[in-house]
């Protein structure tokens, strides 16, 4: 990417069979807002990355797993390796375990993401640390579909602590909080199989959730807030 | 299919496939219903399933977590927790197959994370996974039939093909060798063998043996070769023998048999034929046999040879459970050998004795009254005499007494240890006339007293064993008529059995003791028996043994004959948990005990306990009802 390409914004060439899936996707309706958790459909999504730098490092895969009326739907799942044209480093590679051919024979970035993007449909994101996410998914989004994403996300990592907040001076990681509930996990740093320990946190907590009235996407926003100034103030 | 399946998908039929039946299901169906299923979270105390819910029934597995279930009628009974699921277990089974509401609450114990599976999915699993529909419908036959194979394959490996293949070829010989002159013809030597029951005839010059003849062989050698039958045998025998000395172990008469491809080792001293062991003798187990067995009984002369053969019934038991031998036919060749050891030490002691004028019946009572015999049995007997007219029974019993004292302690030498609580021949207070025994019973069904309440369970298991049956066949239409008229009693009876119950547990699988282990016999075996001594005492019936008291009551009673089976196969379950375990002290030459530490049993056999222990729960739970305590 060149430096002028960069300060005039990304001209992204598409197909026009990608244009169109793009546009497609573009004029799908936004689902109402304030559904409770047992009535709508939430994405809990998770993403590899060939490092932790946010504005360097790349997008190498996404997990993600819905939740659907209050149970995690298995076969509405999602898992994707997007290729690269560079592999990432050997010590990046023993972390989430896609090695280099994998890599290099992921999706192509652009349909990879217009995937995602036909698999998530306008339903809100969930994630534990969705600053990172929420990054390099956007950033990808940008890169390969010339896409603002700005979508709706939610993040757990401060929706547990406002519920818990006795315990959340000692749990930090989501493997504390999945310590907490017992939630086992077939293959951590596998996006897919962290989405599905995300989504079962987030199950864990319906019921205090729902004994605040705030099961709902907004009621999860409000809470992710009020731990952010508790914070803040701290 | 599969490599469309994603990393979920795998992992969930993955973590599936640890537990039963998934670990029995094809890949392809475990991965289909992979892709049915949705995972749902309960939090502590969280109704999953109930009565009350009649639409959307669903299937459950516990992905983790402690699932409780409670019997749905509210009773009084002071635990009405019977049943726990653990990880890797699913129900409901029965609500689904008949598509009728639960008759449980299914509360989570503790967080617990559930795949879910919609009804129609599980029906239309039914129909794809012969193996899920195998569990579905014969849940504990299934998962014993998994265990009896792992018995069987951990048996023959261990303890009993070592036994008999670390013994001497000599021990192993049964019979002198069959054998001819090379120069006999082959009409005569097949005649021979078939004169002598052999698989193998051997030609023999000077005692040397020079050929070897099979039954295998004769196919191809003779009948199909359409050979000349006067011809000598030794023109189509194979001259190329395998021999071992008599001091050579089993085990390398087994190892040529298998390199050679062979089915006879011959054995020879000095060049010189002693005997013939083939394939057959080194891998039946049964090398004491039933009938080698009971014949020496019968012909016992002294006390010393049946102390012998009650030594050989106890390694033909082993050798039995080592086979895979099912409770309920072991249990029976038991009580079956030792009835003919009894049998026989009365029989010798009435020899000489002033007893013989007197026409009475031996009383087996207890576990061998109902031919529930296992490795570690405690003498319980009695004796029942008649009167003639005038005839003062003290009297009788004045001659009887020392001759059963004889019985009692002979019994004692041959294994049987004698009553610690005297429920024996030689108590007065256990050999009395018809009418006495009538009296006796009588009293404890009239009074039922703690005392009385506890010899019922004993005495009431009688049969006769040796004499007169006719005198306790007359006491048993006697009790048939008298025990059904005093419900009362039979309250009484369920009271006490409802005191004992299995230890199921809240937080662990099992409740154990201070030292962690359970008592199979108290908390496993007695509340099978003792309902189905009251229900059979209820109506009527004849029998002893517990199965066929409980198959006895079905129809009576208007129970399924699928409940019935599942008690049944429950109770031996726990019978032939009990057997392996005194096989084991038997075989570190610990003291016997009914004792065993969860833990120490292998998953597969630990969940069938616990189903055992559940169907006990679910039978003493209808007592409770039936005899409204």
């Amino acid at each position: 990417m060149s430096w002028l390409e960069r300060l005039f914004g990304n001209k992204v060439e598409l197909t026009p069979q990608q244009a169109q899936r793009l546009a497609a996707w573009q004029s799908l309706p936004t689902p109402p807002q304030g559904l409770p958790m047992n009535e709508c459909r939430f994405v809990v999504v998770d993403v590899e990355s060939s490092g932790l730098n946010l504005s360097k490092d790349r997008l190498i895969a996404i997990g993600a797993v819905a939740v659907t009326n209050g149970e995690v739907q298995l076969n509405d799942s999602f898992e994707i390796v997007l290729q690269q044209a560079r592999v990432s480093e050997k010590e990046n590679i023993l972390i989430h375990g896609i090695g280099g051919a994998a890599q290099r024979e992921g999706v192509l970035p652009a349909d990879a993401l217009l995937t995602f993007l036909e698999y998530l449909g306008k339903d809100p994101l969930i994630a534990f640390h969705v600053a990172f996410d929420e990054s390099m998914i956007s950033r990808a989004m940008k890169t390969f579909l010339g896409l603002n994403f700005r979508h709706a996300w939610a993040d757990l990592a401060y929706v547990a602590p406002a519920l818990y907040p006795q315990l959340a001076r000692q749990l930090r990681s989501l493997d504390d909080w999945m310590g907490v509930f017992k939630i086992s996990n077939y293959a951590r740093h596998n996006a897919l199989a962290d989405a599905l320990a995300t989504a079962e946190l987030l199950l864990a907590l319906r019921q205090k959730l729902a004994s605040r009235g705030m099961t709902s996407f907004p009621g999860l926003k409000a809470l992710e807030r009020e731990r952010r100034r508790q914070m803040q103030t701290l | 299919m599969a490599e469309s399946v994603n990393s979920v998908i795998q992992a969930t039929a993955d973590h599936l496939a640890q537990y039963a039946p998934f670990d029995q299901m094809e890949r392809e169906h475990l991965l289909w219903m992979a892709q049915k299923l949705t995972l749902g979270y309960f939090a502590k105390g969280e109704v999953i399933l109930s009565p009350e819910q009649t639409e959307n029934v669903r299937f459950f597995v516990i992905k983790q977590g402690v699932v409780q279930g409670d019997q749905g009628v509210s009773q009084t009974t002071e635990e009405s927790t019977w049943l726990e699921l653990h990880e890797g277990e699913c129900f409901p089974l029965g609500a689904l197959l008949a598509s009728r509401p639960v008759t449980s609450t299914y509360r989570a114990n503790s967080d617990v994370f559930c795949y879910v599976l919609p009804a129609e999915d599980f029906l239309q699993l039914t129909r794809l996974s012969e193996a899920f529909y195998d569990f579905c419908t014969r849940r504990i036959a299934n998962l014993l039939e998994q265990s009896q194979h792992i018995i069987q394959a951990g048996y023959s490996k261990a303890s009993a093909e070592q036994q008999s293949m670390r013994s001497n070829l000599s021990a192993i010989i049964r019979r002198e060798p069959v054998s001819c002159s090379p120069a006999s013809s082959i009409r005569e030597a097949l005649q021979m063998m078939q004169d002598h029951g052999v698989g193998a005839m051997i030609a023999v010059e000077n005692g040397i043996p020079q050929g070897i003849l099979t039954l295998h062989d004769v196919l191809s050698r003779v009948a199909l070769a359409e050979i000349d039958l006067a011809r000598p045998v030794i023109d189509i025998m194979s001259t190329n023998l395998t021999t071992l000395p008599p001091h050579a172990p089993a085990h390398e008469a087994a190892l040529a048999m298998a390199k050679e491809g062979i089915r006879h080792v011959l054995v020879t001293d000095n060049r010189r034929l002693v005997g013939v062991v083939s394939e057959k003798d080194l891998f039946s187990l049964r090398r004491v046999g039933l009938s080698q067995i009971s014949t020496t009984i019968r012909h016992a002369k002294t006390l010393a040879s049946l102390k012998q053969s009650a030594r050989d019934i106890q390694q033909l038991a082993r050798n039995m459970l080592a086979q895979g031998v099912a409770a309920e036919q072991l249990t029976q060749i038991i009580t079956t050998l030792n009835d003919l050891l009894t049998t026989r030490i009365i029989e010798l002691e009435l020899h000489d004795s002033p007893a013989q004028d007197i026409d009475f019946c031996w009383l087996a009572l207890g576990s061998e009254g109902r031919f529930e015999q296992t490795l570690n049995t405690d003498q319980d007997n009695g004796i029942i005499f008649a009167l003639k007219e005038n005839e003062d029974p003290a009297t009788l019993r004045d001659v009887l007494l020392p001759f059963a004292k004889r019985i009692n302690l002979a019994l004692a030498e041959c294994g049987f240890p004698l009553c610690g609580g005297d429920v024996m021949a030689s108590n007065p207070k256990w050999c009395l006339s018809l009418q006495e025994w009538q009296n006796t019973f009588d009293n404890w069904i009239y009074h039922g007293a703690p005392m009385d309440l506890l010899h019922s369970t004993i005495f009431f298991d009688f049969r006769p064993l040796y004499g007169a049956a006719h005198l306790g066949t007359k006491l048993r239409e006697w009790l048939q008529t008298a025990a059904p008229k005093n419900s009362r009693f039979l309250h009484q009876l369920a009271v006490n059995a409802l005191r004992n119950r299995p230890p199921l547990g809240m937080v662990r699988d099992f409740v154990t003791g201070k030292d962690h282990t359970i008592d199979l016999k108290m908390n496993g075996i007695t509340p099978f028996v003792d309902a189905a001594r009251i229900y059979s005492l209820a109506i009527g019936g004849s029998q002893t043994n517990t199965l066929q008291r409980l198959r006895e009551i079905a129809a009576p009673l208007n129970i399924s004959v699928r409940d019935i089976e599942a008690y049944c196969e429950a109770f031996l379950f726990i019978q032939l948990l009990r057997l392996r375990l005194h096989h084991a002290q038997n075989e570190k030459g610990e003291t016997l005990s009914n004792r065993v530490d969860p833990d120490t049993l292998n998953n597969l056999d630990r969940r069938i306990l616990k189903e055992a222990f559940r169907q006990a729960r679910k039978l003493q739970t209808k007592l409770g009802l039936d005899y409204q305590v």
